[in-house]
């Protein structure tokens, strides 16, 4: 009963919101010249959140897909809570991921006009709380999360057959203004959403995204974690719409930080152990991984890899409780929760049954849910709507999603974009690079990483690293194999980003399993700023870069570090026997946090225990040798 | 302390209604029957059932029509009664929710039409800088490195006077010649602030320093191509997001215009 009349005020609500007349999109069928080999990185937000997003509009988002996009395009837009917003830069493309389940939802039951949900206390409970304040209206949201996390949402808002019409009509709509905003060659708009599930608060979030636009989609909908909270589930929706349509589509895992050791676990969702198909499915539908965005940074853990004095960032507030801190994470459950550790899980299950599923490249992306694709310190609108640039107690104010203590404001990252390096700037060209894992991460400055592996790399072949790169080895996230016994060689550049700060360090990251089948992890710098007069001490340790930064103005010295790096490494410790992986960690100079700026621009003082100082970084997609058999 | 109470304003207002509403009652007269009329017609029953019938997934019998219609009048006669005694006003819920739906109603009355050409061409003519093709330059350029304006000059000065780039160049993996690149593509290449600078710089000879994030750089311009207007085909979907874009903020402008013209308006400080 209740789930009938959550579709009668929704599809009321949708008929009153969803009245404006739109052109039918064009079909990108524009002509646009790819390039030899991937000469460009484009940037972008593989994961944002509109007013179609249940906690998005619940946080009180009122900026549409429309606004979304243009604001990506680098158009200013009015921000809900009334800033003007506007990028530095462009970028180059983007992914809006609303949540599927429910998806519309809150701005429907907010909408719906109110006698339609006289006879459902819950909802109308929920309606009255969030037309009656921004505080309600969070609380509404708080909530939500909370429900889904015990599983005791209203069937209304679960059954996902209840929810289809809605969801029908809305995705539809949403295609078309997609459609309107792709410009094939300048700009490119996917579809896509972010598939939900978090059992007992653990996280287990992807956003799917699809290489196809709408009219190959035809009827496709969002597929809904309150369908099955188990991603082998999705896999199969995936499937299903490759075979039904032709097309192409792709899941991202994200937030593992918060998985309590679930996203990257030993056994499959229901416990049982991994086999030999679940390898090769997820391998194939999980190319990539979102390692760092507003919620912390997934690349490593103190506690993991202890001598690693990098692994700490966008770490704390994160580490302690799951998504929605009903459950404590024992630092035991870390190795299924970090990128790193899972790539060396890989390794070691590549031994065991013949394959690896978590051969993933790295990208970053926001998971903002302001419809306002933000990473920049100085530019940095928040993960809600409560929190955008305006909120002068955002910085220090409790940030709990769920029920308990334990965030606070300044543990959210202006965090991060997705590098990808693509022939053009096309959903083809894009999506394709993704499967190739060509893409990297970076926690929001936008600096140029290339890494290519290979045997036959001179030193001198750094001259020309690119064209020598593909002609005689494959670039990040690619394969080798071979050598003949030879350790294999690296070519290496990190261009700053000009608006940004310039580079401490480049590091490379090793992963490898010893003869015992343990994997094990080493960190190498292999070029930095200032070679002259820093060098490396005998446990391979660099003396730190100095630290400039102003925190009275919120400046930094760039002469302190590089603008480039570029260099031709070889691995030392070579073994040819054993499965490895490498992966770039490029570190910019120390640069301030955006709290920083909103004490500057809010006359703040910050205590002590908030992180004003950071260095911000890129990471690559690995490359991956494997021993001839 | 009477006094004071007196003074009140909610007494006057209490007090005032009071005697207005002492007054009807006393003569009977001045009462708009309308304004008492309710009726339930064919329409608004059928609206009942089909709501019932959403919810209950089968037609609601008599007696729960009866009472269907029953609360229908009840809530309509405590509505009105809550509108005479003002119960509405100074609410902020009820005023944003009346707000919203009367932005709904006008922008459902003015839904956009389907652009003409003409049309379009007339917002891309009003708004030329948008639409106009970016500049391109020929140009090449000396990385200089981080090194300070003074310097950089100096060796600007000796390039001029004939010494080779490769005295001062120093390694940047960014291009040291570009054809045809407008503005967007400098500024993805070299930053923005770079990009900026090309404007004011004379071409045919080694300028500058142009600074970027990554420092000085001299550049010679060897052709510079001016911006022109773009064809509407050549950015109509550009344009049509545009022109909607914008025409949906002007007519919801337009319509609080209207309404606005009506009243007059004062806020302290405001001239």
């Amino acid at each position: 009963m209740r789930n009938s009349l959550m579709v009668a005020a929704c599809t009321a609500a949708l008929v009153l919101s969803g009245c404006s007349k739109i052109v039918e999109g064009e079909d990108g069928n524009a002509e646009v010249m790819n390039t030899e080999y991937p000469e460009q990185v484009f940037w972008g937000d593989t994961h944002l959140h509109t007013d179609n997003s249940i906690d998005a509009f619940g946080f009180g988002n009122r900026l549409d897909a429309e606004n979304a996009l243009r604001f990506a395009r680098g158009e200013e837009v009015t921000a809900t809570k009334g800033s003007k917003a506007k990028l530095s830069r462009p970028l180059d493309f983007l992914v809006i991921a609303d949540h599927s389940d429910a998806m519309g939802a809150t701005k429907a039951i907010m909408e719906a006009p109110r006698i339609a949900l006289l006879t459902d206390e819950f909802l109308l409970r929920w309606h009255d709380m969030m037309n009656e304040s921004d505080e309600g209206s969070l609380r509404v949201t708080g909530e939500l999360i909370d429900g889904a996390a015990k599983g005791t949402l209203p069937t209304s808002l679960t059954d996902p057959e209840e929810t289809k019409e809605r969801t029908a009509n809305l995705w539809t709509k949403h295609g078309k203004t997609v459609d309107q905003y792709n410009e094939p060659g300048k700009f490119t708009a996917f579809m896509g959403f972010e598939y939900t599930p978090m059992p007992d608060g653990d996280n287990l979030h992807r956003v799917v995204m699809f290489r196809d636009g709408p009219k190959k989609m035809g009827d496709t909908i969002p597929y809904g974690a309150l369908g099955s909270q188990d991603p082998e589930k999705l896999w199969g929706y995936m499937e299903a719409y490759e075979k039904k349509t032709g097309g192409k589509v792709l899941a991202i895992p994200h937030n593992s930080n918060v998985s309590n050791g679930r996203m990257f676990a030993m056994s499959k969702f229901d416990g049982s152990p991994i086999d030999a198909a679940y390898v090769k499915t997820r391998a194939l539908r999980e190319p990539i991984v979102e390692v760092t965005q507003i919620k912390g940074d997934s690349e490593a853990h103190p506690f993991l890899s202890p001598n690693d004095e990098f692994a700490d960032f966008g770490v704390a507030g994160w580490d302690k409780c799951n998504l929605s801190c009903t459950k404590d994470m024992p630092p035991e459950s870390y190795g299924g929760s970090y990128a790193r550790e899972a790539l060396k899980r890989g390794l070691e299950l590549t031994l065991a049954i013949g394959a690896n599923p978590f051969k993933f490249g790295m990208i970053g992306s926001t998971d903002s849910h302001t419809s306002l694709a933000t990473a920049d310190e100085n530019n940095f609108f928040g993960k809600h709507s409560g929190n955008e640039a305006n909120n002068k107690t955002r910085a220090l104010d409790p940030q709990n999603l769920g029920t308990r203590e334990g965030r606070f404001g300044w543990h959210y990252l202006a965090s991060g974009y997705a590098a990808v390096w693509a022939t053009s700037n096309t959903r083809e060209a894009i999506f394709d690079a993704m499967m190739r894992r060509e893409v990297y991460a970076t926690t929001g400055p936008r600096m140029q990483v290339r890494f290519f592996g290979g045997f036959d790399f001179t030193a001198d072949d750094i001259a020309d690293l690119v064209k020598t790169g593909y002609a005689k080895g494959v670039p990040m996230g690619g394969d080798l194999s071979g050598g003949d016994g030879e350790a294999p060689k690296f070519l290496i550049s990190a261009l700053m980003d000009p608006e940004s700060a310039s580079l401490d360090r480049i590091q490379v990251i090793k992963g490898w399993v010893d003869a015992t089948g343990k994997s094990q992890e080493k960190i190498y710098n292999v070029s930095w700023s200032d070679a002259d007069a820093r060098k490396l001490g005998a446990n391979g340790k660099l003396s730190p870069v100095p630290n400039t930064v102003d925190l009275a103005k919120g400046t930094w010295d760039n002469a302190t570090g590089a603008p480039e790096l570029v260099t031709f490494w070889q691995d030392p410790d070579f073994d040819s026997d054993q499965n490895a992986f490498y992966y770039v960690r490029v570190l910019e100079i120390p640069t301030p946090t955006w709290p920083v700026y909103d004490a500057l621009k809010f006359s703040l003082t910050l205590p002590d225990s908030v992180i004003k100082i950071q260095q911000e970084r890129a990471y690559s997609s690995p490359i991956w040798y494997t021993p001839t058999a | 302390m009477l006094r004071k109470f007196i003074r009140e304003p909610l007494v006057h207002f209490l007090g005032g209604a009071l005697l207005i509403f002492a007054f009807f009652w006393a003569t009977g007269s001045n009462r708009d029957p309308a304004e008492y009329a309710i009726s339930i017609d064919e329409t608004d029953i059928e609206r009942l059932k089909t709501g019932w019938v959403q919810n209950f997934r089968r037609a609601p019998t008599q007696a729960e029509l009866d009472a269907l219609i029953d609360q229908e009048i009840a809530e309509e006669i405590y509505y009105r009664e809550a509108l005479r005694l003002g119960l509405d006003k100074n609410d902020p819920v009820i005023r944003r929710r009346l707000f919203t739906k009367m932005r709904f109603v006008d922008g459902e009355e003015s839904a956009i039409a389907e652009p003409t050409d003409a049309l379009l061409q007339q917002w891309m003519d009003e708004n030329p800088g948008k639409y106009a093709l970016p500049s391109l330059y020929d140009f090449e350029q000396i990385y200089l490195g981080q090194i300070s304006a003074a310097d950089a000059r100096d060796r600007i000065n000796q390039l001029n006077g004939g010494a080779l780039p490769s005295a001062f160049a120093q390694p940047l993996s960014r291009p040291s010649a570009l054809a045809r690149a407008s503005s967007a593509e400098i500024g993805r290449q070299f930053g923005d602030r770079f990009a900026e600078q090309l404007e004011k710089l004379e071409p045919g000879t080694w300028s500058g320093p142009v600074i970027s994030g990554y420092g000085a750089h001299a550049v010679k311009i060897s052709a510079k191509v001016p911006g022109q207007k773009a064809a509407l085909e050549d950015v109509r979907q550009r344009v049509v997001n545009d022109w909607r874009a914008a025409r949906q903020a002007e007519q919801e402008e337009e319509t609080l215009s209207r309404y606005r013209a009506q009243y007059e308006i004062k806020v302290a400080g405001r001239p």
